[in-house]
């Protein structure tokens, strides 16, 4: 309301955003900044992906029952993390968006990393985990047509993202630590982070071999009922 | 007078971005070193001697970082020695040392930052950014105690049907996915009946307020200019290579100039802010009560 509260505003930074400053500050960022600073540029593209989607989300207009379903599910999603090992949030993010669309699969996604963060730690990796999930979300609900018809793709579908996710958290840490990406450390990254991208992908796998069919049932009855 | 955590949420996230930036942007170790130093200041001021597993955890996390870059990275002059034939140099280690400051640093500075930020002030910041992400985001804070306790229910209903036993794992996983089930059913029935509420209450028909009010306070104009006036000028300093430091080959360090001085006071100082408005809070409020 205070930064953004005029519609044509926000127009505007939908527009300018992923067409202009975007591949900007990608090109001036690897110009100006020698190899070092590619952090700059790794954290200034997620927050503007994030802004976009934000600025996209209000000009919509959604309905409230699909706003509250979405709610329910980030609830889930950050109730979900407190289970130890297995992770059902990208699990969940990926139901969400094979039912109600992409859009709600992002969202569910992003919310949950940012809600969930105030308990298990904020950081600048949030920003990344955010976009990393809701990414997750967004093409699965792209994919939609597929996964749901067949199961074996939708697993295969959750074991690639968990290892997607697991490598590109590696990135961010890569960058962090180094600035600049450096291939040894990058390696050595992956290597100790196995034990993560395993559970990753097997968490993935199990909670929807288990939940997909269940919670699709759900979605699908509401959506049948209320006319979501 | 005011404690810090009581300023302007978008003041404080501007003065607490540009710290953290400037502490995740660039290498400088004085820098680095400066903004470790307040993190751990800040977090104590908060916090007191509390919270003894948090420090532990992240100086443990110090030590296997700083461990880390000598380890895998063999650049460097100057070899101190030899492991697995692989050169463990000095400037590969200092490295390390320095990158590990930074991240703990950064840690310390959002572990207060979460204290800070309550979730209120978050709504406060999304709902300037989006109102209707704010809402989503303050339905799913209050849906986390709701089904917690709901499910309590459940698992009491289900027990006392005798359906829910855990005397073997298979009967315990079935009674659990049982009453996550039901759970689930519930909640997504219960948020339809929500939405239809609040829409019939009249919702999205006009400007949504927030529940606590946070006006913009001389104070926090003058916060908000101060972070970004300091933030300019070590920025500046950044920028324009006055503060730069090679580690490798070998590490080099540029003469400082005034505007490198000036970047390092200053980003001291922007560190040091909400430390020096909670001191004179306190003090103001010992002034105040001994005239009592």
């Amino acid at each position: 309301m205070l930064l953004i509260k005029s519609k044509r505003l926000r127009d505007t930074i939908r527009v300018v955003v992923p067409f202009i400053a975007v591949p900007l500050i990608t090109v001036l960022g690897a110009l100006a900044f020698d190899e070092k600073k590619h952090i700059i540029i790794a954290l200034a593209v997620a927050v503007s992906a994030l802004l976009v989607f934000a600025a996209g989300f209000e000009k919509k207009s959604t309905g409230t029952r699909r706003m509250v379903i979405a709610a329910v599910m980030t609830a889930l999603c950050f109730a979900g993390r407190f289970i130890p090992i297995l992770k059902p949030v990208a699990a969940l993010t990926i139901i969400t968006a094979l039912y109600l669309g992409g859009e709600a699969g992002f969202l569910v996604g992003a919310m949950s990393a940012l809600l969930s963060n105030f308990y298990f730690g904020q950081g600048p990796w949030t920003a990344f985990q955010m976009l990393a999930w809701g990414l997750i979300g967004l093409f699965a609900g792209i994919l939609s047509d597929k996964l749901l018809k067949s199961r074996v793709l939708l697993l295969i579908y959750g074991a690639a993202t968990g290892i997607a996710y697991s490598f590109i958290m590696d990135v961010w840490t890569v960058l962090w630590y180094n600035r600049g990406f450096d291939i040894k450390l990058y390696l050595a990254a992956l290597v100790s982070a196995v034990p993560y991208t395993v559970s990753y992908a097997v968490s993935n796998v199990l909670f929807l071999y288990l939940l997909a069919k269940p919670f699709g049932e759900k979605l699908s009855r509401i959506k049948t009922k209320y006319g979501v | 007078m005011r404690s810090f955590s009581e300023y302007n949420p978008i003041a404080v996230a501007v003065w607490f971005f540009s710290v953290t930036g400037v502490a995740m942007f660039c290498s400088y170790p004085a820098l680095m070193v400066i903004s470790l130093a307040g993190g751990v200041l800040f977090f104590l001021k908060r916090n007191g001697f509390t919270h003894r597993k948090t420090h532990l955890f992240f100086w443990l996390l110090f030590a296997v970082l700083a461990l880390a870059n000598p380890l895998v990275s063999h650049n460097g002059k100057t070899v101190l020695f030899v492991m697995n034939h692989n050169p463990v140099t000095l400037e590969a280690a200092l490295y390390g040392v320095n990158s590990a400051v930074m991240i703990i640093g950064v840690l310390y500075w959002f572990r207060s930052f979460t204290q800070i930020m309550t979730s209120e002030k978050l709504l406060y910041i999304t709902g300037a950014l989006s109102p209707k992400l704010s809402l989503v985001l303050s339905m799913a804070l209050r849906f986390v105690p709701l089904f917690s306790r709901q499910s309590a229910k459940i698992s009491a209903a289900q027990t006392a049907m005798g359906l829910y036993k855990e005397d073997n794992i298979v009967d315990d996983i079935r009674g659990k996915s049982r009453i996550f089930s039901i759970m689930v059913t519930w909640a997504l029935e219960n948020g339809i009946i929500t939405a239809d509420s609040m829409e019939a209450r009249g919702f999205g028909t006009g400007r949504r307020t927030q529940l606590r009010r946070f006006g913009f306070r001389r104070g926090d104009i003058l916060l908000l200019a101060a972070s970004l006036a300091l933030l300019g000028v070590t920025a500046a300093a950044i920028g324009t290579g006055a503060l730069s430091f090679e580690f490798y080959p070998s590490m080099e360090m540029k003469e400082l100039t005034f505007l490198g001085i000036s970047g390092i006071i200053s980003y001291a100082a922007l560190v040091m802010l909400p430390i020096f408005i909670e001191t004179e809070a306190e003090l103001r409020w010992k002034y105040l009560r001994s005239g009592i």
